[in-house]
C-alpha cells in the first residue's frame, strides 16, 4: 500500500523522438506510451490493452520494434525513438502506407500505426519476406478488423515493389 | 435514365477508401486522444466480488491524495438505470449491494489518470459476501438466491410452437438429441470503450464525447437518465476503433463521467484499461440450446425443437437484455437455409452474477448457424450420408422465394444451393474427400466443415437503435463540392467512402469531391447508427435517394439554363451537359453558384441552394443475405492444436457497393468465428471471479491463427434501394459452425462430434483418448 500523501517526484529526461530532442519532466513511472501521446502529442501511437499483448502502442527503439507501454519514459533516455509520424512523409504516405490503402490492409485504423511500424522494421531487415515471414513478424500485433489477409498483402506487395 | 446512370462509375467498384490517410498517418482523433484544457480524468473502484453486501465505503484517504477533486459513491450520484422491459434497479454506482465482479462501486475524479488510479486503491470498501448466481439451471429455480431480491432469476420466459409440431415430430422415423453449449465471449475493439464530457457554462450545454455506435441513441439515453432536454445535449462520435455490438450498449461510466463535467463545470474524461473492457463490455454468447430433431431415412428435416437457456448476467443493458435478444435471433434463425416445417422453442433467460451481456457481432446469428449447421452434420453421420447431400435435401429452393420459415420470417431471394455448389467446386470437393481419406490412413486428421447461413439484415428493429429508416443529409456546397451528413456510426466500415460512392454516382462527380460526416447530433440528422447490418442498406438506400432529389434539381436548372429538356441532361465528370454535346455544358460548380449566389437566373418557383434531406425506410422488415463456408482443419490429436488449412466463403449479400470492403469485412469476421470456435472464452471461477482478464487470458487470433481465405460473391439483389443487403454479421454467423463441423469431421473416427464452443485444445487430447 503506497502512503497516502505523496509527493510526485519527477525527473528530467532527454528524448529523442523522430529525430527531435525533448527536455521533459516526466514522473519514473509514467510509461512511454502516455509520454509519447499525452507530453508530446504523439497521439499516432495507440493504446489497445497496456499489457504488452496487442502491439498497438509498437514504436522503434534504436530502430526495433517494441511495445512502448511496456517502456518507462526514462528508459527511453539515450534511445532513437521513432514513432508513425515518424515514417510519415509531410505530404501524402509512404510507399508502404499507399500499400495498405490500395489493399484496404485497415478498417478502424486503430492497430494501423502498429502494424505500419511493424512492417516497416520487417522490410528493411528483410527486402523480400515470405508470406509466412509477414505473418510471423505481425503475429504480436493484433487486428480484430481485418483478419489479417489484407495486411499480409499490402506488406508483400510492398516489398515486391521495393517499397517501404 | 441516362447511360452513365446504367453504369455507374463507383458503385460496385474496388474504389480505395477516404477515411484511409489519416488513419494511417496516425493523425485519426481517437476518445483517448481529445484533450481540453483544465481536462480531469476518472478512474473508478470497480467490486472484486460476484455478490455481496456493502457494509461500509470510506474514501477519506483518496480524497487527501493531491490532485484529487472528487470521490463520489451512489450517495452522491444516486442515479438508476432501468430497462423498461426488465425492470430491475442498475444503480450507476453500486448502492448496498453489488451485483459482478466489474462493477462500479467508487468514481475518483482527479488531475490526470495516474492520480486518479493511486487515489483508487485507498478507497476502501468493505463487503458481506453473498452466495453468488453463477450456474444457469440452478438459477431458473432460485438457488442458491435471488440476484435482485423483487424479481425471480428467471425473468423470461417464452414458448412458441408450430401447430400440428407434436404430431409431426412424433410421427417421424428418425431422431436425435444434441445439447449445444456456447461460452462467454466479447467483442475486444482494439480501442478500449471511454467518453469525455464538456459542459458549456456560457450556453448550457453539454457536449459529450462516446465510442459509441449509435450517436443519437447514446443522446437519447443520457438525456432521458440525466433529465435534460436534447437540444442541450451534444453528442460527438469520434474515430471510433472497433465496435462489434459492445459499443452499441449505453453504459453506467457514460452516467457518471457526464455528471461529473456539469457538476465539477470542467472536462472530465474516462477511457477504459483492458481489463475494465473485459470485465464489463457487453459479454456474449453465454447460451445452452438443448435441441430434438426428427428426420426422415432420406435426411429430410420434419421438425426440430429447441429449448434455449440465455444467462444475461447481473443487469439487462437499457433496451436489450443480451440473453434475450440472443436467444431471439438464434431461434428466430433456426431453421437458417432449410425448409424445416415444424419447429418448437422455449426460451428461458436468467439473471445471474456476472457482467451484463449484450450484442456482439452476429447476437444469437452464430449460435443458431452452429445450432442447425451442427443438426444438419449429425444427421448426416447417423445417416451416413454426405453433409453436403444433407444440405441439398433440406435447401430451400430457387423457386419458393418468398419463403416464409415457421419463425414468421418472409425471405427474399437468396442463393442458398448455388452458394453450396461453388463452395465445394472452389476446393474441388470429391477430389478433397479423397484426399482425406488418404491423409487419414496416414494418420492426419483433416476435417472439412461446412456452414450454410442466412443472415437477417436491415430490420426494422435492431440493437443499435430501433427505427427502421435512415437519414441523409446531402448538400452540394457553393463551389460546387459536396458534403453529406449521416446518423451512422461506423467503427471502421468505410462508410465515409460507401456513401460518397452512392452519392458520387447520382450526381455525376468524382468520389473524392463527397465528404461524408457522421457521429455528431448537431450536424448529422436524427438516424439509428451502425449495427444490425443496417447501414449500407438503409443509410446507401437514404444516399442513393438523397442523391437522386438533388439530381433532379441539378438537371432541372440545368436544363432551364441550357435551354434543353430534362431529359436531354446528363451530369458526368462534374458537368451538367446535353447528351452527346459536351460543349453545351455547364459545371456542376458553376450551377451551385447559381443556385446560392445568382438566383435571379433560377428557373421560376425553384428554391435557392443546393441541399436536401431525405429519409429512406425500405420496403420490407429485413432482407436476408445468405453463403456458406467451408473450413478445412487438421487436428493434431497430440496437443490438440488445429490448424485452418483452407477457408472458402461463398456471400451473397446482394448487389455489392464495393467489394473490397464486402471482402475486408469477411476476411475480419471469419477471424473472429475462429476465435470464437478455438480460442476465446471468458472463464469465471466458483466464486464468480472473471479469470481472464487480459489479453494474455483471452486470447485473440493472430496473423498466424487465420488461414489466406478465397472469397466468392453472388448477387441476389434485394428490394432494397440499389438491391443492397447488409453483411456485417454474416461471416460470424457462418464461421464457428464450420470450423466446429470441420473438427468434428476430423475426429470422426474417434466418435467425436463437437457442440461445445470454444473447443480447447485439452479437450481434444481428452476426446482422443476416450476414442481411441
Ligand atoms: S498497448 Fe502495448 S501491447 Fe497493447
Ligand atoms: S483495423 Fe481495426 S484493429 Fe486493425
Amino acid at each position: 500500500m503506497m502512503s497516502e500523501v505523496q509527493t510526485k517526484t519527477t525527473v528530467r529526461v532527454r528524448l529523442n523522438v523522430n529525430g527531435a530532442v525533448h527536455e521533459l519532466d516526466v514522473e519514473p513511472r509514467w510509461l512511454l506510451s502516455d509520454v509519447l501521446r499525452h507530453q508530446l502529442g504523439l497521439t499516432g501511437t495507440h493504446v489497445g490493452c497496456e499489457q504488452g499483448v496487442c502491439g498497438a502502442c509498437t514504436v522503434l527503439v534504436d530502430g526495433k520494434p517494441e511495445r512502448s507501454c511496456l517502456m518507462f519514459a526514462v528508459q527511453a533516455e539515450g534511445h532513437e525513438v521513432t514513432t508513425i509520424e515518424g515514417l510519415t512523409p509531410a505530404d501524402g504516405l509512404s510507399p508502404l502506407q499507399e500499400a495498405f490503402q490500395e489493399h484496404h490492409a485497415l478498417q478502424c485504423g486503430f492497430c494501423t500505426p502498429g502494424m505500419v511500424v511493424t512492417a516497416a522494421a520487417l522490410l528493411r531487415d528483410r527486402p523480400n519476406p515470405t508470406e509466412e515471414e509477414v505473418r510471423e513478424a505481425l503475429s504480436g500485433n493484433v487486428c480484430r478488423c481485418t483478419g489479417y489477409q489484407f495486411i499480409v498483402d499490402a506488406v508483400l506487395a510492398a516489398a515486391k515493389e521495393g517499397r517501404s | 435514365m441516362t447511360a452513365e446512370m446504367l453504369k455507374p462509375r463507383f458503385t460496385g467498384a474496388r474504389v480505395t477508401r477516404i477515411e484511409d490517410a489519416r488513419l494511417l498517418r496516425g493523425q485519426a482523433r481517437y476518445l483517448d486522444d481529445i484533450a481540453a484544457p483544465g481536462m480531469l480524468e476518472m478512474a473508478f473502484v470497480r467490486s472484486n466480488r460476484a455478490a455481496a453486501r456493502i457494509l461500509s465505503i470510506d474514501t477519506s484517504a483518496a480524497l487527501r491524495v493531491p490532485g484529487v477533486k472528487a470521490v463520489w459513491t451512489f450517495a452522491d450520484i444516486p442515479i438508476t438505470l432501468v430497462n423498461s422491459a426488465y425492470p430491475v434497479q442498475q444503480p450507476v454506482l453500486a448502492r448496498d449491494e453489488v451485483r459482478h465482479v466489474g462493477e462500479l462501486v467508487v468514481a475518483v475524479i482527479a488531475e490526470d489518470r495516474y492520480t486518479a488510479e493511486d487515489a483508487a486503491e485507498l478507497v476502501q470498501v468493505k463487503y458481506d459476501p453473498l452466495p453468488p448466481v453463477l450456474d444457469t439451471r440452478a438459477a431458473m429455480t432460485d438457488e442458491p438466491r435471488r440476484v435482485h431480491a423483487d424479481r425471480p432469476n428467471r425473468f423470461y420466459h417464452k414458448v412458441q410452437e408450430t401447430d400440428g409440431f407434436q404430431q409431426a415430430f412424433a410421427g417421424a422415423p428418425r431422431k436425435l438429441k444434441l445439447t449445444f453449449t456456447t461460452h462467454r465471449q466479447t467483442g475486444v475493439p482494439l480501442e478500449t470503450r471511454g467518453c469525455a464530457a464538456m459542459p458549456d457554462p456560457a450556453s448550457g450545454r453539454l457536449t459529450v464525447y462516446a465510442t459509441h455506435q449509435s450517436p443519437h441513441n447514446f443522446r437519447a439515453q443520457l438525456a432521458r437518465v440525466l433529465g435534460l432536454p436534447e437540444n442541450l445535449v451534444r453528442v460527438v462520435v469520434p474515430e471510433v476503433g472497433g465496435g462489434f455490438g459492445i459499443k452499441a450498449m449505453f453504459y453506467p461510466e457514460y452516467v457518471v463521467v457526464a455528471e461529473a463535467a456539469r457538476r465539477l463545470g470542467r472536462p472530465v474524461k474516462w477511457v477504459s484499461d483492458r481489463t475494465e473492457c473485459l470485465l464489463t463490455d457487453a459479454h456474449a454468447r453465454d447460451a445452452v440450446h438443448e435441441v430434438e430433431v426428427a428426420f426422415t431415412e432420406d435426411g429430410r428435416i420434419v421438425a426440430l425443437r429447441d429449448h434455449v437457456l440465455g444467462d444475461t448476467g447481473a443487469y439487462p443493458f437499457l433496451g436489450f437484455a443480451g440473453a434475450v435478444g440472443e436467444a431471439g435471433w438464434a431461434t428466430d434463425m433456426l431453421t437458417g437455409p432449410y425448409k424445416i416445417p415444424y419447429v418448437s422453442i422455449t426460451i428461458d433467460c436468467v439473471f445471474s452474477n456476472k457482467a451484463p451481456t449484450g450484442p456482439y457481432r452476429g447476437v444469437g446469428g452464430p449460435i443458431g448457424a452452429q445450432v442447425h449447421e451442427g443438426v444438419v452434420d449429425a444427421i448426416a453421420r447417423e445417416l451416413q450420408m454426405d453433409p453436403a447431400d444433407v444440405r441439398r435435401v433440406n435447401f430451400i429452393g430457387p423457386d419458393d422465394f418468398p419463403y416464409e420459415t415457421p419463425t414468421g420470417n418472409v425471405y427474399d431471394p437468396g442463393s442458398y444451393r448455388e452458394s453450396l455448389e461453388r463452395a465445394l467446386a472452389l476446393v474441388d470437393y470429391e477430389r478433397l474427400r479423397r484426399q482425406q481419406a488418404e491423409w487419414r490412413k496416414q494418420g492426419r486428421y483433416v476435417g472439412i466443415g461446412l456452414c450454410s447461413f442466412v443472415e437477417p439484415s436491415a430490420f426494422a428493429e435492431s440493437e443499435a437503435g430501433s427505427i427502421p429508416y435512415e437519414a441523409a443529409s446531402v448538400r452540394i456546397e457553393p463551389n460546387g463540392t459536396v458534403t453529406a451528413s449521416f446518423g451512422l456510426g461506423p467503427t471502421g466500415q468505410g462508410h465515409e467512402t460507401t456513401m460518397a460512392q452512392l452519392i458520387a454516382d447520382q450526381l455525376g462527380v468524382d468520389v473524392k469531391d463527397v465528404v461524408v460526416l457522421h457521429g455528431d447530433t448537431d450536424s448529422a440528422p436524427f438516424g439509428g447508427g451502425t449495427g444490425g447490418s443496417r447501414s449500407g442498406t438503409i443509410g446507401g438506400g437514404a444516399a442513393v435517394r438523397a442523391g437522386q432529389e438533388l439530381r433532379t434539381k441539378l438537371v432541372k436548372l440545368a436544363a432551364h439554363l441550357l435551354e434543353a429538356s430534362e431529359e436531354d441532361i446528363e451530369l458526368t465528370e462534374g458537368k451538367a451537359q446535353v447528351a452527346g454535346v459536351p460543349a453545351r455544358g455547364l459545371s456542376i460548380r458553376e450551377l451551385a453558384r447559381i443556385a446560392y449566389t445568382d438566383v435571379g437566373r433560377l428557373p421560376e418557383g425553384m428554391t435557392p441552394g443546393l441541399e436536401v434531406l431525405v429519409r429512406y425506410r425500405p420496403p420490407m422488415a429485413a432482407t436476408y443475405s445468405n453463403g456458406i463456408h467451408l473450413a478445412v482443419v487438421e487436428v493434431d490429436v497430440k496437443t490438440g492444436f488445429v490448424r485452418v488449412l483452407d477457408y472458402v466463403v461463398v456471400n451473397d449479400c446482394g448487389k455489392l457497393i464495393n467489394p473490397m470492403i464486402v471482402e475486408g469485412q469477411i476476411h475480419g469476421g471469419v477471424a473472429q468465428g475462429i476465435g470464437s470456435a478455438l480460442l476465446e472464452e471468458l472463464r469465471y471461477d466458483g466464486n464468480g471471479q472473471l479469470v481472464t482478464t487480459s489479453l494474455m487470458d483471452y486470447l485473440l487470433p493472430s496473423s498466424t491463427d487465420v488461414p489466406r481465405m478465397r472469397i466468392e460473391h453472388l448477387e441476389t439483389p434485394s428490394a432494397a434501394e440499389g438491391g443492397f443487403k447488409g453483411m456485417g454479421e454474416g461471416s460470424l454467423i457462418g464461421a464457428p459452425g464450420a470450423i466446429a463441423n470441420a473438427v468434428s469431421d476430423a475426429l470422426a473416427p474417434f466418435g467425436v462430434f463437437v457442440t461445445d464452443l470454444p473447443i480447447r485444445p485439452e479437450q481434444i487430447v481428452r476426446w482422443v483418448r476416450q476414442g481411441a
